[in-house]
């Protein structure tokens, strides 16, 4: 039998808007690369900006996970983000005023101990509520959680943050000493305006390394769950509930695995934003977060990992984008400008794609099964067969 | 010696103070609940709707300041002001019900998350006109009235202009609603969209006058936020979720349910300060206590920056017990 060709891998497989989206990234790619070769942005920021992107395809993969998948509207992410941030950043700092001085790892698995014991606190009340209202309810929960950080200063040192925050491979055999003990390099490709390796670029490589072991792990691992009993059961619950139950699935219960799941993976995110930025401030847990987030996930498309990974680099591009406003002849602020983008993007997807721009198609999700199912067909069920086993 | 001097108590000024605060929530939760229940969705544009009422009423009070003569401490130029605000947040909801809830065929989960984008590009525009500082209506601000302070009570005659207006728009939407054929229209389409529209009702007008309504006392509330607090572009989206947690405490939809939760979330954001002191306030309860989990006064350890994770936690519990709200239907 021929494999379908929307499942055969490399650009024959690709779908007109994969390919489309697959050239403007090679684009930006090699635009980027030139911006480097230029000297216009230094080998270590392009490194550092490449794993930021990578944080918030983390986070859209979690939210993925959660609305995508299982169709909870959780607005929570920032606190979950913070959660996990928190988590590890009071485990090792210096100045933390909890435990400090474990390593990276005991923060990691701490983080996400706590994260997995608060999201199951936040997922008992709220998992059973109607969809709008779980959407308000977790949003406010986030806020408790936010406060919380902001006040409690004998738990989290309040508005002051925690500082000192060590690099995640602290005290690891080889890697913790690797960038400084690299040798440095400076390649002079455009005369005039010299590339240099040395630590920052190693440090920063180090960082993309840690991010795209986390991302590595989290993809195929949710492909994986996915394409098992238990993710066909979780498309079933996003697209009738009620038939779910009519099947005898106890849906509460895989609606909490699939909500812890995904809190997980936004808490791997903060861990690893903690030990990348080595300082952790309330102002983590701003609910705007939480909407780079939602615009990421439906603009890739939700219910589709790649659009997720997708969207992560959207956003990172809008934030970098609107911040050299600031240094530009615009007489603009980069913060609301930023807004603005992040607003309209909203608006433009959910009028003109709601899909996103790479909605779901090897993950076994069908549009029709995605979005809500249309009041009438708008095709026989005969062609959609069809097309589906073209 | 004041009268009645045997009332005087902090908890009668939390009372007063609550009262002031309740009318700006009630004012901000009937609105969404409208919108809720004949829109269809829960517009989180709702809270920066109030931020454009409070912005608009600053630029106008900047032009027409000057009226002399005025009501209550508050010059002619700040109600001229107020109605400028209101007609501003009706058009600026109208317009964006116009160009972008009505074209948007989504379900009201699609339509919740376009209004975070709405809401994003209403505080995004203040921002950039105004920039992100504290601003304030060019009114002296005034002692609190010198006859009440015996009594515990610290108001000013601004805040009695708040509740007063509040009761007038809130009372004026009560006729409305009950006494009027458009009222009962809205009733109806409230009730069951599909049986109003073959019953002959024009409901993309109900619709369009929901928003006007709903705008319209949210520009109100926004404006009296403003000369409440201060004026900042996050100042909506920041009483937004405390909204929420009235409307749905008092069942989202229902627009007197509405008042209600303004009125119980109001009191509570105003009563956190007698939280750590129940013993000394009531005396019901011992004036001194030695429990763990409880102050030396018999209260909950709880300060005021907590205020409005105390509504959040009481709208989670009320969504547990009751997920129809107090006076929401049982369906």
């Amino acid at each position: 039998m021929e494999v379908p060709k929307r499942f055969q891998a490399g650009w024959e497989g690709m779908s007109q808007v994969e390919r489309s989206v697959a050239a403007t990234l090679l684009g930006l790619v090699f635009v980027l690369f030139l911006a480097v070769i230029g000297g216009v942005l230094t080998p270590a920021y392009f490194v550092f900006l490449l794993g930021l992107g990578g944080m918030y395809a983390l986070l859209s993969l979690g939210l993925n996970a959660q609305w995508g998948f299982t169709g909870l509207i959780n607005f929570s992410v920032a606190a979950f983000f913070g959660i996990g941030a928190y988590g590890t950043a009071l485990m090792t700092a210096d100045n933390s005023p909890i435990a400090g001085g474990f390593s990276p790892i005991t923060g990691l698995i701490v983080a996400l101990i706590v994260t997995a014991v608060i999201a199951v606190l936040i997922g008992i009340p709220t998992l059973s509520l109607r969809d709008d209202y779980l959407a308000i309810a977790t949003l406010g929960l986030a806020e408790v959680v936010r406060l919380i950080a902001l006040n409690q200063d004998s738990w989290t040192n309040g508005s002051a943050g925690v500082r000192g925050i060590p690099p995640f491979f602290d005290g690891w055999p080889i890697l913790d000493g690797l960038p400084r003990a690299l040798p440095g390099f400076r390649i002079e490709l455009v005369p005039g305006s010299p590339l240099f390796l040395e630590t920052p670029f190693y440090t920063a490589m180090l960082n993309l390394l840690i991010v795209g072991t986390f991302i590595g792990i989290t993809y195929f691992a949710l492909r994986r769950a996915h394409r098992a009993p238990w993710g066909r059961l979780l498309r079933t619950i996003r697209a009738d509930e009620d038939l779910a139950k009519a099947l005898g699935k106890n849906t509460y219960w895989y609606k909490m695995q699939a909500f812890v799941l995904g809190c997980l993976v936004m808490a791997l995110a903060g861990v690893f934003y903690a030990h990348l930025n080595r300082y952790v401030a309330p102002g983590t847990l701003d609910p705007i977060t939480t909407f780079y987030v939602w615009v990421a996930v439906m603009l890739g498309g939700s219910g589709s990992n790649r659009g997720a990974l997708l969207g992560g680099f959207v956003i990172v591009a809008i934030r970098e984008g609107t911040r050299a406003i600031d240094f530009g002849a615009l007489p603009l602020e980069a913060a609301p400008l930023r807004l603005l983008v992040i607003g309209l993007l909203i608006i433009l997807v959910m009028r003109f794609r709601p899909q996103g721009i790479l909605p779901p198609q090897r993950e076994l999700i069908w549009p029709g099964v995605v979005d809500d199912a249309p009041s009438q067909p708008d095709k026989a069920v005969r062609d959609t067969r069809g097309a589906n086993n073209e | 010696m004041p009268p009645f001097e045997f009332l005087a108590s902090p908890l009668l000024g939390y009372l007063a103070n609550g009262l002031v605060y309740s009318s700006i929530i009630v004012l901000g939760g009937i609105g969404l609940s409208l919108v809720y229940s004949i829109g269809g969705f829960a517009n989180f544009a709702h809270g920066d709707t109030m931020t454009v009422g409070a912005y608009a009423a600053f630029v106008t009070y900047g032009v027409v300041g000057a009226i002399s003569g005025g009501v209550l401490g508050l010059p002619v130029g700040f109600f001229v002001a107020l109605l400028a605000g209101i007609a501003v947040a009706v058009v600026v909801a109208v317009l964006t019900e116009l160009v972008i809830y009505k074209p948007i065929d989504l379900d009201s989960i699609g339509l919740l998350i376009t209004s975070i984008g709405v809401a994003f590009v209403y505080r995004a525009i203040i921002r950039m006109g105004f920039g992100a500082d504290f601003r304030q209506y060019d009114i002296p601000t005034l002692r609190p009235i010198e006859w009440l302070i015996p009594y515990g009570v610290r108001i000013t005659r601004h805040d009695v202009v708040i509740v007063l207006s509040a009761l007038l728009l809130v009372g004026g939407l009560h006729v409305l609603l009950q006494y009027t054929d458009f009222g009962r229209k809205m009733r109806a389409m409230a009730d069951n969209p599909d049986l109003a529209r073959v019953s002959g009702i024009r409901t993309g007008r109900v619709k369009l006058w929901t928003w006007v309504i709903g705008a319209g006392l949210a520009g109100a509330g926004g404006v009296f936020l403003g000369l409440y607090n201060q004026l900042t572009p996050r100042m909506g989206f920041s009483l937004l979720l405390v909204v929420f947690a009235a409307v749905i405490l008092g069942g989202i939809g229902s627009v007197y349910g509405a008042m209600l939760g303004g009125i119980v979330i109001g009191m509570v954001n105003q009563f956190m300060p007698a939280l750590p002191q129940l013993g000394r306030l009531f005396p019901i309860i011992p004036r001194e206590c030695d429990l763990p989990l409880v102050t030396s006064q018999c209260g909950i350890p709880i300060g005021i920056e907590y205020a409005n994770a105390v509504a959040f936690l009481i709208m989670v519990a009320v969504l547990i017990i009751r997920p129809n709200g107090i006076m929401g239907e049982e369906n």
